[in-house]
């Protein structure tokens, strides 16, 4: 394992800290396998929930001149689906690779059935994808905007996770980020997730006079994110002791380092694979070893929140 | 490549038969390579792939038949009419002398604007062309015109009766075709590759998979066995990447992502 780049998270210690975020290439077992070939230190999975589900229509992921506009709609294969490919990834990964398990439920009950289903596969962390932007016409707004919703959910997934730890995937569209973090924190979540597609927004095109995404809205990611999502990292980790998966437009080496150095433990990579593709991940490796030899840091742990200090 | 979404209007649609047509756009690209592909968007309807049936001074053409419910609303746009484009996505086809070329179904597609290319660079290349019906067989003229051609027909109403594999067994091993392409249903593709390999002949092969972004991100077309994701890798892959995929002849993802085993 590389010396300077290896991190420890909840007890484990991983190759990188680079983490595929959820919602990209994240479908099967061969897909995760190439990223993490790629250099990321773990994968998360597709958020799944109990049931199969299509999805919107298309177009349903969309660039634009900042970034990503996406309303997948939750499809997924369903957890026993996802379960097996976790088992798959596994046997070809071996232990020492990173794989977050992400789940959604409709209702919170669901949330805790579908985490127990999940931790059948042994997964190294339940993310719990309270966030997801593209659903509210059918689930109403998500529960990661309200309080109530976001204790109660991170209990049951608790205790549904045994001795898995949990992630709560935040967004930043809740009243205040810190006491949401710190609420997490009170009810047993083990780390923060932060943050999910933010809006979301819209794009027309001007020739059909129509919002282009089948589902009009979609989670707004990527390049245009990447300032929100560092100072709710920031936020979170000057205010928790939970350990932090920054994600949110992230592209080069140098943001990921802005990310740690907000004090991210890991940092999350999603639409960054649309700009850098999957070897992304071996160039922000490669550029992150060569910056601590030249700053002679040992590990990424010296440089960790010290934009706080 | 232009990833993002623009709309173009239709300059000019040609009937093949009442389920088949080719709609004709303005180029929105340059690098439109054979076997590479568009996103097309049919505004309130839905968004598929569609690889390009030709390009030719400046007029890229695209060739639908009506399967499903998106390419049945294809067959109701009229000249005129704004049909969203991205791409073009994918990898294509390479040039190779003395090639054959098997498509099967709509599979012909893209070898049609394949033979254009070829004949550009003036490589010497035989085509074998099989469907259900003389109906399902489009550019049957284009085709003739410009390379020894033989048709297979499941009913015997164009050329043979029988299947194109019974046909392309005999024509690989003449000793002057020494490259395979191949487009068309999957059961067909495996016997393709099967027979290829057999006689030890290098492919090129375009697959076809449920797709969602286009892009290379959201993981839907990634094909077991490889990693390889059929948008960005794909959809032609050679036989060096083709052997590497565990999932030929299964049944495909479906939106959810999963087997499609009904």
């Amino acid at each position: 394992m590389d010396e300077l780049l290896k991190t420890s998270f909840l007890g484990k210690t991983y190759p990188s800290p680079l983490v595929l975020a959820s919602g990209v290439l994240g479908l099967t077992a061969d897909s995760m396998k190439r990223v993490l070939d790629a250099g990321a230190g773990a994968v998360t999975t597709k958020s799944f929930g109990l049931e199969p589900r299509k999805g919107h229509p298309c177009p349903a992921i969309l660039p634009f001149d900042g970034g990503l506009l996406n309303a997948v709609g939750l499809s997924n294969p369903g957890v026993d689906e996802m379960v097996k490919e976790i088992r798959k990834l596994r046997e070809q990964a071996g232990l020492s690779s990173g794989i977050f398990a992400s789940v959604f439920g409709r209702t919170h009950e669901e949330f805790g059935e579908v985490t127990r289903r999940a931790v059948e596969s042994k997964p190294d962390l339940i993310e719990v994808n309270v966030s997801c932007p593209n659903v509210s016409s059918e689930f109403g707004t998500p529960f990661g905007s309200h309080e109530r919703d976001v204790e109660h959910i991170t209990r049951i997934v608790k205790k549904a996770a045994g001795n898995i730890p949990i992630s709560i995937k935040l967004t930043i569209h809740c009243p205040s980020l810190i006491r949401m973090a710190k609420i997490c924190e009170e009810n047993g979540a083990d780390a923060i997730t932060a943050i999910n597609t933010v809006g979301p927004g819209m794009l027309i095109d001007t020739g059909v006079m129509k919002p282009i995404l089948a589902h009009k809205v979609g989670g707004v990611s990527g390049p245009a994110i990447f300032p929100l999502a560092l100072k709710a990292v920031y936020e979170i980790c000057g205010n928790t002791r939970l350990p932090v998966i920054g994600t949110g437009g992230v592209r080069t080496a140098d943001e990921a380092l802005q990310m740690i150095m907000a004090g991210a433990r890991m940092v999350g990579i999603g639409s960054g694979v649309y700009y850098g593709d999957i070897e992304l991940f071996t160039h922000i490796n490669r550029e992150l070893r060569s910056w601590m030899i030249e700053k002679n840091i040992k590990n990424l742990k010296e440089v960790r929140g010290i934009a706080y200090e | 490549m232009s990833d993002q979404m623009k709309t173009y209007p239709v300059l000019n649609i040609k009937s093949h038969s009442p389920v088949m047509k080719s709609f004709y756009f303005s180029q929105p690209e340059s690098d439109i390579q054979p076997g590479r592909f568009f996103n097309v968007w049919l505004p309130g309807v839905d968004e598929k792939p569609f690889s390009v049936s030709d390009v030719f001074q400046g007029i890229m053409e695209i060739t639908v038949k009506a399967v499903g419910p998106f390419s049945r609303k294809m067959m109701d746009v009229r000249r005129g009419d704004l049909v969203g484009l991205r791409g073009p996505f994918g990898k294509g086809f390479s040039h190779h002398q003395h090639a054959l070329l098997v498509g099967g179904g709509m599979g012909i597609v893209p070898l049609r604007y394949l033979t254009r290319l070829l004949r550009q660079q003036g490589f010497y290349f035989e085509v074998l062309l099989g469907g259900r019906c003389s109906q399902d067989i489009p550019f049957q003229t284009d085709f003739s015109e410009w390379a020894p051609t033989t048709f297979v027909t499941d009913d015997g109403s164009l050329g043979y009766k029988g299947a194109v594999t019974d046909y392309m067994q005999d024509k690989i091993r003449e000793s002057h075709l020494s490259f395979v392409y191949s487009s068309g249903p999957e059961a067909m593709l495996v016997k393709v590759m099967d027979l290829a390999a057999q006689v030890g002949l290098d492919y090129e092969i375009s697959f076809e998979r449920y797709m969602k972004c286009g892009i290379g991100i959201c993981g839907q077309c990634v094909v077991d066995g490889s990693g390889i994701r059929l948008c960005k890798e794909g959809p032609v892959l050679t036989r060096q990447e083709a052997e590497k995929v565990s999932e030929w002849g299964m049944p495909h993802r479906d939106a959810t992502g999963r087997r499609n085993t009904r």
